[in-house]
């Protein structure tokens, strides 16, 4: 979220438009093992992908002057991989807002009717991609299974037991 | 996913099979239903992202995982933030019991929309659409009808023998999935089960009571400790600043979610990280037995060597 709408923030929605996790084209994903201070397009298929050696140990590529080594780690059963966006069309719908008028209207207003689910103020997320696997990289050394990611990646079934239904007595 | 100042930033999000059972079904007309929103964190007090699946009508937890020098290339880009969303189904009664605990200081029997009430996260009122929630209700309540509504008043009994079922149940799952939850074991490796013998069944038991205890308050999770029998540590120590701490971690919204699961630098090298939840803070002054749980679940065995670019 911005800054600056740090007030109202307790009480927005961000709407992920469904329609966008059905659609989501497959993606090639690469967690690397440093720091890229940027967010931006990157000739990733013209200079890394092409590097990409297959070895008996597993993966390799030259990065930056680097030797990174990596493997395949695949999503766990049950769960989906999706790439997420912000959409840019926010602002325009907090302008929207602002201009609607007092706030007291709007507190009128919900009284009067059951509120909606979607308000101008809400923001609205989308899936652009989907994954079910990825390559994770590690600095010289294939990652493992120590890599803690793989240990992240075992938590939707922990979590699945500790938010389980009890049996009844 | 929440990346501020950033509106093109692309992050991961993992979803749990909910979802794709209910992309399979979702039809056109479906424009909503799916919506991250803040709520309370029932063991910090503070806010966390959750979101609502109104049409599976499923709440789910949001856990992002972040490790340090790390970032993505997404086809052809690059991503700076390394990060990994997890959104896995929560129970709501933990988040009910909140709000619970609190209307019991007033010591009556209430109508639920009277307890499920936050001047700071609006969107609790949500809750109150899960049509599962009132059947479980029982677990953590004593009920009255009266002229056929229905009013509630906080139980710590049955809340406890409810804890602890989620404790055992967690326990059958830790097993299951063959985590190493021994005192002294330096490695987050997942051991074979040969090795698994050496896992003590009070190791277990504070895991899983670890587990529970960060969606719980703190004194109810020293009740439930003792409800369990565990050893008690003197957990006191710990207590008096910890509320003041955890304000610290007063970032963007995305911030305040509760890293410290997945942030497992923060337990390594930094033991003092704001971050930590009251319950870990206790739990990691007092005791480094097995209670620590997820935290120690994604430790890492040694420091990764970082590269710098």
């Amino acid at each position: 979220m911005e800054s600056g709408d740090e007030e109202a923030t307790e009480k927005h929605r961000i709407h992920l438009r469904p329609a966008t996790l059905r659609d989501a084209a497959p993606v090639t994903l690469h967690l690397l093992p440093c720091e890229i201070l940027a967010n931006r397009p990157a000739p990733v298929g013209r200079f890394f992908t092409p590097a990409i050696r297959q070895r008996p140990a597993g993966l390799e590529v030259s990065f930056r002057g680097r030797l990174l080594r990596g493997e395949k780690v695949m999503v766990p059963r049950g769960l989906a991989g999706y790439v997420m966006v912000m959409d840019e069309k926010a602002e325009v719908l907090e302008r929207k807002y602002a201009s609607r008028g007092s706030k007291n209207d709007d507190e009128k207003e919900q009284q009067e009717r059951p509120e909606p689910m979607e308000r101008d103020f809400d923001r609205f997320l989308r899936a652009t991609a989907s994954f079910a696997s990825f390559h994770l990289w590690g600095l010289e050394t294939v990652p493992g299974p120590d890599a803690k990611v793989r240990g992240a990646l075992t938590w939707p079934s922990l979590a699945a037991a500790i938010h389980a239904q009890v049996p009844e007595d | 996913l929440f990346h501020s100042n950033n509106k093109n930033s692309n992050a991961i999000l993992q979803i749990h099979h909910f979802f794709s059972e209910y992309l399979k079904d979702a039809s056109k007309k479906m424009k909503s239903g799916l919506m991250f929103v803040k709520l309370v964190n029932p063991c910090s007090g503070e806010g966390a992202i959750y979101l609502f699946d109104m049409c599976l009508q499923q709440l789910f937890e949001i856990k992002i995982f972040k490790e340090k020098h790390r970032s993505w290339f997404i086809n052809q880009s690059v991503q700076s933030e390394g990060h990994l969303h997890f959104a896995t189904p929560m129970d709501p009664l933990f988040l009910v019991l909140h709000y619970l605990m609190k209307a019991d200081k007033e010591g009556k029997f209430q109508p639920l929309d009277q307890v499920v009430m936050d001047d700071t996260f609006p969107n609790c009122t949500l809750l109150l659409k899960l049509p599962e929630l009132e059947k479980f209700l029982g677990h953590v309540t004593e009920e009255k009808e009266i002229d056929s509504k229905k009013y509630y008043k906080y139980s710590k009994e049955k809340t406890l023998k409810w804890l602890e079922k989620k404790v055992n149940q967690t326990m059958v799952a830790l097993k299951t999935n063959k985590i190493n939850v021994g005192a002294r074991v330096q490695s987050a490796v997942f051991f074979p089960s040969d090795q698994m013998s050496s896992n003590r069944e009070e190791d277990y038991i504070r895991y899983a009571h670890g587990l529970i205890s960060d969606y719980i308050p703190k004194e109810l999770s020293d009740d439930l400790s003792k409800h369990l029998k565990l050893s008690q540590p003197s957990a006191s120590l710990a207590k008096p600043s910890i509320k003041d701490k955890i304000k610290l971690s007063d970032e963007p919204v995305e911030a305040k979610e509760d890293y410290t699961k997945f942030n497992t630098k923060d337990l390594k090298t930094e033991k003092k990280n704001s971050k930590m939840t009251a319950a870990q803070k206790a739990l990691a002054k007092v005791d480094k037995s097995g209670m620590k749980s997820i935290d120690r679940f994604f430790g890492p065995k040694s420091k990764k060597k970082d590269l710098k670019l």
